[in-house]
């Protein structure tokens, strides 16, 4: 009887490939008729950051790859490690100029490809 | 056993002017360092650090400081102090800056790291010094605390190490 040959293998873990993060997020204001230029709101995203985590989070590097001004909603790129602080500092932005505003997120992912379908907006024939 | 845990750190105020160490006032820099975690760490680091935040120790003479914080929080607070530009008294500003010396779970760990940096100091001014009357005393103050050392042995005296401080200046 031959003993069976030393079977060889190697197995491969990513624990996270990707180094930035990508959210698709949606600026809701009480009142209707505000409109921010891309400038404008990549300054209320620095301010949001700067307000709840300071100066030294507020340079994270933040990218708004997308904005579309009529809809008020953008897609973002954070490295991985700046997601937990710009998500929470997301939500405690209460008001821009005195009006009181939401974000609204509406998908995160580690690919940006996955942002392009979004499986709550499916809709099954 | 379950206990809140600190770190203190032990820094050093330098500054071109002698007027700055002479200024220093517990309060005062408590506050300071409190507005400085505040703009570099913004709300988030303000709440979290100034919970266990305390100024342990000042020697005006030195410029030795013993801050006290929090141990899950000690890197917010010992990256905010290169941002400490000036120092503030009267109306007066005094460039300066704070230079860390070390980081100790105890108080008792900072002292005796404080009682040996004093000694190294005093053979350092030793060498730079240029006046005969400020060598003879610098001399009395080291053969005094090498005395000291050789006394007491693990007990070192902290006397030996603050007195010769002072006379330093």
């Amino acid at each position: 009887m031959m003993p069976a040959p030393a079977a060889t293998y190697e197995r491969i873990v990513y624990k996270n490939p990707s180094e930035h993060h990508y959210m698709k997020v949606c600026l809701e204001f009480q009142d209707r008729g505000v409109g921010l230029n891309a400038a404008q709101f990549k300054q209320l995203l620095i301010s949001a950051l700067k307000d709840l985590f300071g100066e030294v989070d507020a340079a994270l590097p933040l990218d708004v790859l997308t904005y579309e001004e009529k809809t008020l909603s953008a897609i973002l790129r954070i490295c991985s490690s700046g997601l937990v602080k710009l998500w929470s500092s997301l939500t405690l932005l209460g008001s821009y100029k005195g009006k009181k505003c939401a974000f609204r997120v509406i998908q995160v992912s580690p690919f940006l490809l996955a942002l392009s379908g979004n499986s709550r907006e499916l809709v099954l024939n | 056993m379950v206990r809140f845990k600190h770190r203190y750190l032990l820094c050093e105020l330098m500054s071109d002017d002698p007027r700055c160490r002479l200024s220093l006032d517990d309060r005062v820099l408590g506050g300071l360092v409190r507005d400085t975690i505040a703009r570099v760490h913004g709300t988030f680091g303000a709440a979290a650090c100034s919970i266990g935040f305390a100024v342990r120790y000042l020697n005006a003479y030195t410029g030795i400081v013993l801050l006290r914080c929090r141990k899950e929080f000690y890197q917010l607070v010992w990256s905010a102090l290169p941002f400490i530009t000036y120092l503030e008294n009267k109306g007066h500003r005094y460039p300066c800056f704070f230079n860390t010396l070390y980081v100790g779970g105890t108080i008792r760990t900072c002292q005796k790291f404080l009682i040996q940096y004093n000694r190294r100091q005093l053979l350092i001014l030793l060498q730079n010094c240029t006046d005969e009357g400020e060598r003879e005393a610098i001399q009395k103050s080291v053969t005094r605390s090498c005395l000291l050392e050789e006394e007491s042995g693990e007990e070192e005296l902290s006397d030996g190490g603050e007195e010769a401080a002072e006379a330093m200046e």
